[in-house]
């Protein structure tokens, strides 16, 4: 009882005993035990999550499908009503730091994340609060670039979510509670993880942040129902050396020094155990072959490869692997024993692609650090064309020095970790991109002990001004369809629609929605704080709703907040 | 904190601390309450959080995370310190964890030091924008699990620690003797000014 019914039941007591004993005070029940805090949803089942990319109702995957397109296939907000878009409501979370996260939808019922791995379970139509699981984190976190979560997955009635702790954590979907929870790998080593599961066919996929500290990646594959280990694939194999790679993918020389990394080979044998190669974000899923594809991050120590002879495999890579067993099937690496840490994080995207002699092909697409999009043969991961620069390009690859040397795009990208969105219909990818200019910088020490390992430093230029884009490019052909320019470099994610659109945010707390085939700004909104997560959308009742997050950023140092806001177009 | 370290009255009490708990028996030691234990550490970060000597870091209030990490350091050899080594160095990662949580409970202090004029400010604030600081120390300098907080950590203590790092006498963070010499010394001196006056 609280205070206000304290007072109320005195009140009514002394009313009561003024009256006089002539009457029996009738018993006040209390209310039968509310209903909130449960979210009433009915088991996802597998055949919704391979049919995810046509739902318009419920958002059911990190990136919208298996394929990762992002592509929204409602069109109730489109082009000519989109100016009406507005707040149906905000809910607040009770973390003020970095928002990443990509809102789950089912059944009309939203599951966000924050940092420090915090879960909510919400009411889609109205933001009510149903239930918020609080991670009881370890003593011991070691993690890049902010206390990020990316988000959750649904299957069946279980909510699967990574920590920051490096621990898998199944809850009831209903209520939050914990079900089953598993460590992945040790913190103390340098494991973090911020990247939402991927679950599938009874799997939970899951990769590992550590590039920064000299871990040795992995993708793990979990039974969803118990969390018991069923495959591991090392992203750094034990002989990671490579074919000693002079030229990157798009043919430029990376001035390797090859004849002095084999006498380091010689000397110190093959540096695969702390090699780093981290899997920052969600493999996309082929249901037809039963493959994954994902990519794979830098090699540690980030810039100096003196400590690490080789090509490094695979870090810096498109990888494929077979579902069922976790085994290799191909790869093809971007840039071979990188000391730029412009490395492979934004997800990749499996559409239809034009194949080099113009026959349509299953393709699969990443967005670089470097500002290429990478379209690639499905069947064998071969680079069929990189798209235009989306960034200024200057000095590459000019190696690290220890006064620090001038290179673009800065160490950031390009294209981070941020998703990116596809329209199939018009063969468009759209990208989020920064402009950063920087300095690199190489010092040389030994392995730390799971500790930062970053062997330099890259520095942003003071002075040089920075910015960012929304780029949009035929994957068919690699041609910028059109360019919107930023006032501020770009992080966190994108959305299209059937509806003609494309929807992202800014770290100044600008959300906007553009025209999808010529970049014109339909619509935009002030959150207040950074817009530096990945939209969503889904459909309650009859109306579509456009979510997404606005709480800054930690890397790039964008305003705090802790809004998940949903718009709606009355 | 070999080297530099300013010894003076703390270390004197340091070791006569260090001197009982070394001839108390085992067996009661691990009988010892937390509040026993850590007062081998009140001798020179102070009994009431404000450290003896202003190069000794807050420790009250630090992140536990961080707490743990450098006595596991320590008792490696890791980060050397003649002071703290012995200390830590009979210390089992329980114990290294109870009492970083411990300390880790206590409020910071305040060590009444100055707020950075506007100027020296946007000095420091244009160093974090060029290698990041807040990227791992968090939005205000408070610092996260194994990361510290900055904000209000005695001055003398960061000068001497970024001198540290710089000079590679403290070796147990590579990565951030690598920034730490990446930055211009008078960056570094803002930032030293402006993170102790938060």
């Amino acid at each position: 009882m609280n205070k206000f019914s304290i007072a109320c039941a005195a009140l009514l007591g002394a009313t009561g005993l003024l009256a006089g004993p002539s009457f029996a005070q009738q018993e006040v029940k209390q209310e039968a035990k509310s209903t909130s805090g449960q979210a009433k949803v009915s088991p996802v089942t597998q055949a919704q999550l391979n049919a995810a990319d046509k739902s318009t109702t419920n958002f059911l995957l990190t990136n919208g499908n298996y394929a990762q397109t992002r592509f929204y296939p409602a069109k109730q907000i489109d082009r000519d009503n989109v100016k009406n878009l507005h707040v149906a409501w905000i809910f607040q979370t009770d973390v003020k730091e970095s928002l990443e996260t990509s809102p789950i939808v089912v059944d009309g019922v939203m599951y966000v994340t924050t940092s420090f791995s915090h879960v909510y379970a919400l009411d889609a139509k109205t933001g009510v609060q149903l239930w918020h699981y609080n991670h009881k984190m370890g003593l011991v976190t070691t993690y890049c670039c902010g206390p990020n979560n990316r988000g959750v997955q649904v299957l069946g009635d279980l909510v699967y979510l990574a920590t920051l702790d490096a621990k898998l954590v199944a809850l009831n979907a209903k209520t939050g509670d914990v079900v089953w929870k598993t460590d992945i790998a040790d913190p103390e080593l340098g494991y973090s993880e911020t990247m939402a599961p991927t679950v599938i066919k009874d799997k939970v996929l899951i990769g590992t942040n550590g590039g920064e500290y000299g871990i040795r990646g992995f993708v793990k594959a979990y039974d969803a129902k118990t969390g018991k280990l069923i495959w591991t694939f090392n992203t750094i194999p034990e002989n990671s050396v490579g074919v000693w790679a002079t030229k990157d993918a798009t043919g430029r020389d990376m001035h390797r020094n090859i004849q002095a990394e084999k006498d380091q080979l010689a000397k110190t044998g093959d540096p695969y155990q702390k090699l780093g190669g981290g899997v920052w974000q969600n493999p996309a899923i082929d249901l037809a072959t039963n493959r994954i594809y994902f990519v794979v991050g830098n090699p540690s120590p980030d810039l100096d490869g003196s400590v690490r002879p080789g090509d490094n495999l695979y870090t810096n890579s498109l990888v494929s692997l077979d579902l069922d067993t976790g085994k290799y099937v191909c790869h093809l690496q971007y840039i071979a024993h990188d000391v730029w840490d412009l490395d492979a994080v934004s997800p990749t995207v499996l559409v239809d692609v034009k194949g080099k002699d113009g026959k349509t092909i299953p393709g699969v697409l990443h967005a670089g650090k470097t500002g290429h999009i990478y379209v690639h043969d499905r069947k064998d991961c071969s680079l069929i064309r990189f798209s235009e620069a989306m960034v200024p390009q200057e000095n590459m690859w000019v190696l690290p020095t220890k006064e620090g040397a001038r290179m673009l795009p800065g160490a950031n990208g390009g294209v981070e970790w941020s998703p990116i969105a596809t329209d199939p219909g018009q063969g468009l990818a759209y990208a989020i991109n920064l402009h950063q200019p920087m300095t690199y910088q190489v010092e040389n020490s030994p392995y730390p002990n799971g500790k930062l390992w970053l062997g330099g430093a890259f520095k942003a230029i003071p002075g040089e001004a920075q910015a960012g884009n929304i780029t949009a490019v035929d994957y068919n052909t690699g041609k910028i369809k059109w360019q919107v320019k930023t006032p501020e470099p770009m992080i966190g994610g994108i959305l299209a629609t059937a509806g003609g659109l494309v929807f992202t945010g800014e770290g100044n707390g600008k959300f906007a929605a553009y025209n999808s085939s010529n970049g014109k700004e339909l619509w935009n909104f002030r959150a207040g704080a950074g817009v530096n997560a990945p939209p969503s959308s889904y459909m309650v009742g009859g109306k579509q709703y456009i979510v997404v997050g606005a709480g800054g950023n930690t890397q790039v140092d964008f305003h705090r907040g802790n809004n998940i806001i949903a718009f709606s177009l009355n | 904190m070999r080297g530099k370290f300013s010894f003076g009255v703390c270390g004197i009490a340091a070791l006569a601390a260090l001197s009982i708990a070394c001839i108390t028996p085992l067996r009661a030691q691990s009988a010892q309450s937390i509040e026993q234990k850590t007062q081998v550490c009140a001798a020179c970060h102070g009994a009431d959080g404000k450290p003896a000597d202003k190069t000794i870091p807050v420790i009250w209030g630090q992140q536990a995370g961080y707490l743990y990490i450098q006595l596991r350091d320590f008792k490696r050899g890791d980060r050397k310190s003649d002071i703290m080594q012995p200390i830590a160095s009979s210390m089992e990662r329980d114990e290294m964890q109870a009492i970083a949580e411990y300390l880790a409970q206590k409020p910071w202090p305040d060590l009444g030091q100055p707020r950075a004029s506007k100027d020296v400010a946007d000095r420091a604030s244009n160093a974090n924008r060029s290698i990041g600081c807040t990227g791992c120390h968090l939005d205000q300098f408070q610092g996260d699990g194994t990361i510290p907080r900055l904000a209000g950590q005695s001055r003398e203590y960061l000068t001497k620690t970024i001198a540290d790092f710089r000079s590679r006498a403290r070796g147990n963070n590579p990565g951030m003797t690598d920034l730490m010499l990446a930055t211009a010394p008078d960056d570094l001196a803002a930032l030293e000014e402006y993170l102790s006056g938060l």
